[in-house]
């Protein structure tokens, strides 16, 4: 484990590096406040640490505060070692944010163990950290496919329009729905059903970008945003992403399954203004006319006050050829 | 080795606590001692004429470094003359800094020739 070591003092530093390499310690020394705080900051910087109370630059409470203030990072264990004894010093020690002090001239073995107690601590936040991680995970992803699911994909969608509406790009929308899935649970059962799922879910992840969100909105309705799309290749993308399911047969414990996927696809530049509920209600509409349609097939929604040629019969969507 | 040991644990420097500090890892003793050799005659030089120029300042800043430099190789007496110095030197009393200096001058003046004593002993 990496501990930071703070003290302007030569023979003191010398000393605890030693005490410490000899127990296991990965020690990082320092001269000054300065150093210290800068070590602590660093990603995956130490976050046990020994300082010293007085040194050039800032002194060990004033390194105290200051770490106690940066957001959102791990939590540093902080022993200040001081050759200062009296109760208000203690406090004052205590109240700028250090776990602990120890005063100089240290015993070893009490230093040492110390430190044991700032590990378990460390130990016991890390715990907290991994438990509060694996909770926003259930909280944002479906289970069953790990993908986002309705309500965090939502959010990254709104957050995406904000986005690329401020810097004039295009974000575009894919409402997708496994055709006859129906059929397919009420054939082979709801572990075969949910198989179909799973592999759905993969394969549209396989089929965007890493910065692209791929989220689960409904029973067997896949929601993908493409962030920063080029509105020039856009209908090809959405081809190519229908075509990434219906292309290869999905294997399954009873046996190897042909399915195809409908699509509604939205333009966000097309709509600038529009809300994300009125957007999803858009790319719903367009997604039923392709169901409509006969399905394995995708509709581009258009807003009808658009200028340009409309097809008579479809005055919301404009079919693809395919 | 035995007989040295007993003739060093006096109050001056207590070797004892030190070898206990450092695990009786001999190569670290040398290693601190070496670094006091340094350390200590610059330090002190510079506090003389933080004394003369009654910077108090640097006098406090200095006696705080020469206290936890002492304290931690064992010379009691030496480190108490220092926190005294550092003492001294925070509440402003100008006027005993000099006699603070005199005072740890002399316990360091006690404290080197057993450090000699000590390294020429393990270096034999």
């Amino acid at each position: 484990m990496k501990i930071l070591i703070a003290d302007d003092e030569a023979l003191s530093r010398r000393l605890l590096e030693k005490t410490l390499e000899r127990v296991g310690y990965e020690v990082i020394s320092v001269e000054n406040g300065k150093q210290a705080l800068d070590e602590l900051c660093k990603p995956g910087g130490p976050r046990l640490a020994l300082l010293d109370w007085i040194m050039p630059e800032l002194d060990g409470p004033a390194v105290c505060r200051a770490v106690r203030t940066r957001p959102e990072q791990a939590y540093v264990y902080m022993v200040l070692l001081t050759s200062k004894g009296s109760k208000e010093e203690t406090v004052l020690g205590l109240e700028s944010g250090a776990d602990d002090y120890l005063t100089k001239p240290f015993n070893a073995e009490e230093l040492r163990a110390r430190l044991r107690v700032g590990e378990r601590i460390l130990r016991l936040e890390d715990r907290l950290v991994e438990a509060r991680e694996n909770m926003r995970f259930r909280a944002t992803h479906d289970p069953l496919t790990s993908l986002l699911n309705r309500g965090a994909i939502m959010d990254l969608l709104a957050r995406e329009l904000h986005r690329s509406r401020r810097e004039e790009k295009t974000t575009l929308i894919l409402l997708g729905d496994i055709d006859h899935f129906k059929r397919v649970n009420d054939t082979f059962g709801h572990v075969v059903g949910d198989e179909v799922l799973v592999e759905t879910a993969n394969r549209l992840l396989s089929a965007v970008r890493s910065y692209d969100f791929v989220g689960r909105y409904g029973g067997e309705e896949f929601l993908v945003v493409l962030n920063n799309c080029d509105p020039a290749f856009a209908r090809t993308r959405a081809e190519e992403i229908r075509k990434c399911i219906s292309s290869r047969e999905i294997r399954t414990a009873k046996g190897p399954l042909t399915l195809t996927m409908s699509f509604g696809v939205l333009l966000s530049s097309e709509w600038a203004l529009k809300t994300i509920e009125e957007l999803l209600h858009e790319v719903d509409i367009a997604l039923y006319d392709a169901k409509a349609a006969g399905r394995d097939c995708l509709r581009v929604s258009k807003p009808t006050t658009q200028p340009g040629p409309t097809p008579d019969s479809l005055p919301h969507t404009m079919r693809l050829a395919h | 080795m035995d007989n040295c040991e007993q003739g060093l644990s006096e109050p001056i420097w207590n070797l004892a606590e030190l070898l206990e500090r450092v695990d009786h890892d001999q190569e670290l003793l040398r290693d601190l001692l070496n670094i006091f050799k340094e350390d200590f005659p610059r330090t002190i030089r510079s506090l003389e004429s933080a004394v003369a120029a009654k910077d108090l300042k640097t006098c406090a800043r200095l006696g705080h470094t020469l206290k936890g430099m002492l304290a931690s190789l064992g010379a009691t007496r030496a480190a108490a003359a220092a926190a005294s110095l550092d003492l001294v030197a925070s509440s402003g009393e100008t006027a005993s800094l000099k006699e603070s200096l005199d005072t740890l001058q002399r316990e360091a003046a006690s404290l080197l020739p057993e450090l000699d004593a000590y390294m020429a002993e393990v270096r034999r």
